[in-house]
């Protein structure tokens, strides 16, 4: 999918969770999550993580310099987990 | 806490080799690499879109055939403008315990019109696209959805996109 639309002269760049499947895909770029399966972006009500993802991932198509490259950001579900609980509380949402 | 190597890793390790063992033939492995296209204006001025395998669809379409045997090979547009509340997933192949409460952490809809509106980026396509990700033959995604998004994306007017295959 990624390489049809690179393949039209549209830049592209994926975030995945599942470093292994990106390998044998080759996607021309992507990013690399350490996080749940569906959860891509994050955890729910942290906008900033959200964007943050998002920026890391754009900030690829002007940075990436080979086809291929998968670029871990440094982050952990652990980490995303407590700043969300710690959101949650703030708004509310959570005792 | 410092993160280490091993925090690194993703959560589910070895999922290409799990699913291709309980579904021999459906993951995809390339043996080449698509030259890089670049950017023709700066990604401030560029028009983005977004497409995911996550089966998110307007509320009133077709869902996904998500009991299908060898998966729905068709895909939905999904209007920039819309709102979480009128969006809804049809698929049974992730954890959608995140999505259900906030939409954002596998379709960040709002969080990309933030960035139109801020100027980051310099606009959303009129659609951003979504399919499920069940699709067992991947000749034929490649020789069809992939090919229908593609020329989808480009009818759009995009100029970049960002990709979360679910």
């Amino acid at each position: 999918m990624q390489r049809a639309i690179e393949r039209r002269g549209i830049p592209t760049v994926s975030v995945t969770v599942a470093r292994d499947v990106t390998e044998h895909l080759k996607p021309p770029r992507a990013v690399f999550v350490p996080f749940m399966m569906g959860h891509h972006f994050g955890v729910p009500f942290h906008r900033g993580l959200q964007r943050r993802i998002i920026l890391e991932a754009l900030d690829r198509l002007t940075q990436a310099e080979q086809s291929g490259e998968i670029h871990a950001i440094p982050t952990t579900w652990a980490q995303a987990r407590r700043e969300g609980i710690a959101i949650e509380k703030e708004l509310g949402l959570r005792t | 806490m410092t993160a280490t190597s091993s925090d690194r890793e993703q959560l589910r390790p070895g999922l290409w080799a799990t699913v291709n063992e309980r579904y021999p033939g459906s993951m995809i492995t390339t043996p080449d690499l698509v030259p890089l296209a670049r950017l023709e204006k700066p990604l401030a001025e560029s028009r983005l879109t977004f497409v995911s395998t996550a089966g998110v669809q307007p509320k009133g379409t077709l869902p996904f055939d998500v009991v299908h045997p060898v998966g729905d090979y068709s895909f939905r547009r999904v209007p920039a403008t819309a709102e979480p509340a009128d969006l809804e997933i049809h698929q049974l192949k992730y954890p959608t315990v995140g999505a259900n409460r906030d939409l954002n952490v596998i379709f960040p809809i709002e969080r990309l019109r933030e960035l139109a509106t801020e100027g980051v980026i310099g606009g959303l396509t009129p659609h951003l696209f979504s399919f499920i990700g069940y699709n067992m033959d991947p000749e034929r995604l490649e020789r069809t959805l992939a090919e229908e998004i593609a020329a989808a994306v480009v009818a759009d007017g995009a100029e970049a996109a960002l990709l979360a295959p679910a």
